[in-house]
């Protein structure tokens, strides 16, 4: 309950009186707007349940269906579901999905914020450097990409420093292979995430209190001492937030692989991503919405279980 | 309690639009228009409205030109022009439809066309108009039939013809001439290869993205791609096996470039820069090469494209649908038909990279005029005219080939060029994975 208005005692009996007869002539005056909060609520709930539950739900009942992309579809259970279990290229998606993530994932959660750590110093010219390394985020992927594949292509820079080096005979085949070429992707990923979470790390590093640092220093640690046991625990809870947001972003790739590898997801589609193979199985006249609506509901469910490790992690920590 | 009253209301009120829309989802059949065949009254007037596919804003003076000239030809009719952007057109389309709110002539590619032909939205425009056949060229015509029915539902509209591009600078270096370009695919690869020798990797011959060559490389050897009652792909013969190890040498012979092979690199910058010597068989292409690569725009000849066995191009036609339901059925044929006669598709082509179909259009000497020889822009529009009269369409990809067909084939293609899986293991793969995708289809 918050206090009361501090008015005068005259004006506070008025509005009690008020208040008491409204109570009196219409039991429910109170209750009768109960729906007020609901109608600030409303523009926000609106665009909600229309944008994100609606089309959720819909894509449930999809994915129960065998709706193909010009044809509503009949109720087939759980057909959709068993067809992607049974299905080689849902499990080659899938794997490279998780591959991505376990690579990707680590990588943005340490490498940021050793980058942090760095530019983190009151050094001249600093301000310089964490605009640098931010820039890549600005950048659209499309560019991002297009710049990538000009340095990784057979007759592209890094290819033709290498055979100029005489470190390899042949071009590395950096996009033509469908492991290397998800192996290319996840750098682009990385290079491009290293800045976005390097911001974040920023914040967190400047609510660590100097004076642990200091006391640290006072009980004789050196600076990686400091590191790993003030540091560290320190950031701890922007690190699991890092990690799953990374890992949401990971399983959700797809724009790396695709300026990379082309439309076909790399050679043979070897390099395709669960997103990748969702818009595959969708796209066309002959496009099986009902299908994809199944792999995007699995999809779905691993980026469930990813956020709930992260949860979890995070509480274990808060114990 | 009015509160939990209210919220009940207001739970089932979601639950009820939830299950509304839930059954609304996905396509019913209930916006088909299965009335008869419009019949023609003799009076043109009313309003009727008018789709084109992405002409704005570069074609507006163009189209309202012809809009303008109409209605002052023929006063009582009013057209509204409504312009879509190409992206989600389609899907435009099929909402219209659903919500019977077709405009009455609608611009269609040929997609789009199947789709509403298929659905019977369309009007017969040779029953409507049964003198409009001698107007076009006849594979353009064609292209607008529906297996099993006697109709043609649709006006042919502008085109742009499979030409042959080719740098002759670097085809000379090779040792080949340019007055004598290949055509047949074999010789297209013979030609690679003396390019790909002597190169000396300093440019590639064609693109190797299999995506763009099939299937009609194969349609070009006389590999059948279909058996003939249309239910089966049957194209696993040694052809087309041979079609892949030749690919696959030529691929390691650095006859085309590396990352060509998943189409994520771009051609007009390889063919603009000089490190290529194929380019696009489009016109409109060599109309790029003009305005951003001028010397290799000088050095670039054009040629009838390669076609091998078939001895013709294919065509794909945009067209004009009327709709089956309109209410001023006069007004839209005499309309469909003013915006595809010969003038005015002329006219068009003047203004745009593309050809008629009308064959009083391409009659026009601005098509049969070469000039001196010398300007390729000029010579890829005499032979691409030339083409175009004779094109068939049994060059055409058969509708049956769907993009879940191309991927699968393309996929395993990508295995056998690259010298992962043997060429007749691939074929026989990709035969397998179309036909599933075939059954599948035809199951639902």
């Amino acid at each position: 309950m918050s206090p009361a208005p501090r008015t005068s005692p005259k004006a506070g009996r008025a509005a009690r009186r008020r208040a008491a007869r409204a109570q009196e002539t219409d039991h429910g005056l109170v209750h009768r707007r109960w729906w007020t909060p609901y109608l600030f609520l409303l523009p926000g709930l609106a665009m909600v349940l229309t944008f994100s539950l609606w089309p959720f739900v819909n894509t449930v009942v999809l994915s129960l269906t065998d709706a193909q992309i010009l044809r509503g579809g009949g109720f087939v259970g759980l057909d959709n579901y068993r067809r992607a279990l049974g299905d080689p290229a849902f499990w080659t998606a899938l794997t490279n999905s998780v591959l991505y993530t376990a690579v990707v994932v680590p990588a943005l959660v340490l490498m940021p914020l050793a980058l942090a750590v760095l530019v983190e110093r009151k050094v001249p010219g600093i301000g310089f450097f964490r605009s640098a390394y931010y820039t890549p985020v600005i950048a659209s992927a499309v560019v991002v990409g297009l710049m990538w594949q000009w340095l990784l292509r057979s007759d592209g820079l890094v290819n033709t420093v290498l055979v100029r080096l005489r470190v390899v005979a042949e071009p590395v085949p950096f996009l033509t292979d469908g492991t290397l070429l998800l192996v290319s992707a996840m750098i682009v990923t990385i290079w491009k995430g290293l800045g976005y979470y390097m911001v974040f790390y920023l914040a967190a590093l400047g609510n660590v209190p100097r004076s642990l640092h200091e006391a640290a220093a006072i009980d004789g640690a050196g600076a990686l001492r400091r590191f790993l046991h003030v540091t560290i625990p320190s950031v701890k809870p922007m690190m699991l937030l890092v990690g799953t947001l990374s890992a949401i972003s990971a399983l959700r790739v797809f724009t790396e692989v695709y300026i990379l590898g082309g439309e076909s997801g790399g050679p043979g589609g070897d390099s395709r991503t669960l997103p990748f193979l969702i818009r595959e199985v969708g796209l066309g006249f002959a496009g099986e919405t009902g299908y994809a609506a199944a792999i995007s509901i699995l999809l779905f469910l691993l980026t469930l279980v990813f956020s709930l490790l992260g949860r979890r992690l995070s509480k274990g920590d808060e114990r | 309690m009015r509160h939990t009253r209210g919220i009940r209301l207001l739970t089932s009120g979601l639950l009820l639009a939830s299950l509304l829309a839930t059954a609304a989802c996905g396509l019913s059949a209930s916006g088909e228009d299965t009335s008869g065949e419009p019949e023609r009254t003799g009076r043109i007037a009313g309003q009727i409205t008018f789709r084109t596919l992405q002409l704005k804003p570069n074609f507006t003076e163009y189209v309202q030109g012809v809009i303008d000239a109409f209605e002052k030809e023929h006063p009582d009719v009013r057209v509204k022009w409504e312009d879509v952007p190409g992206e989600g057109y389609n899907e435009k389309l099929v909402a219209d439809a659903q919500a019977g709110t077709l405009p009455d002539v609608v611009n269609l590619n040929t997609d789009s066309f199947q789709l509403l032909a298929d659905r019977g939205m369309l009007a017969d425009v040779a029953a409507l108009d049964p003198k409009a056949r001698a107007d076009f060229v006849p594979g353009a015509w064609d292209q607008y039939r529906l297996p099993g029915r006697s109709g043609v539902y649709a006006y042919p509209w502008y085109v742009t013809p499979e030409i042959l591009t080719f740098n002759a600078r670097l085809y000379r270096a090779a040792g080949l001439d340019p007055d004598k370009p290949p055509t047949s695919v074999e010789q297209y690869f013979d030609h690679a290869e003396r390019i790909a020798d002597r190169s000396g990797g300093r440019y590639a011959a064609f693109m190797a993205d299999p995506q763009g060559r099939l299937p009609g490389d194969w349609q070009k050897m006389g590999v059948p791609i279909l058996d003939e009652r249309r239910d089966a792909f049957v194209f696993d013969t040694p052809k087309a096996v041979e079609w892949v190890e030749r690919m696959r040498d030529l691929y390691a012979k650095g006859a085309m470039p590396r990352e060509s092979l998943t189409g994520s690199q771009d051609i007009n910058q390889l063919y603009g820069s000089g490190r290529l010597v194929f380019g696009p068989g489009s016109p409109g292409f060599i109309k790029d090469i003009k305005d951003n690569a001028p010397k290799v725009y000088r050095e670039t000849a054009v040629a009838p494209a390669v076609t091998g066995k078939l001895g013709h191009i294919g065509i794909y036609t945009q067209s004009l649908g009327i709709r089956k339901g309109t209410r001023h059925v006069d007004a839209a044929v005499e309309f469909a038909k003013w915006v595809t006669n010969g003038p005015n598709q002329v006219a068009f082509s003047k203004a745009a990279t593309i050809y008629p179909s009308n064959s009083r259009g391409l009659d026009d000497p601005y098509f049969s005029d070469r000039g001196d020889g010398s300007d390729p822009e000029t010579v890829a529009r005499v032979v691409g005219a030339e083409q175009l009269r004779e094109a068939g369409l049994d060059a055409n990809t058969p509708v049956e080939w769907t993009n879940q067909v191309g991927d699968a084939v393309n996929r395993e293609m990508h295995r056998a060029i690259k010298g992962d899986v043997r060429p007749a293991d691939a074929v026989r793969r990709a035969q397998e994975a179309a036909n599933r995708i075939l059954r599948n289809q035809r199951d639902r």
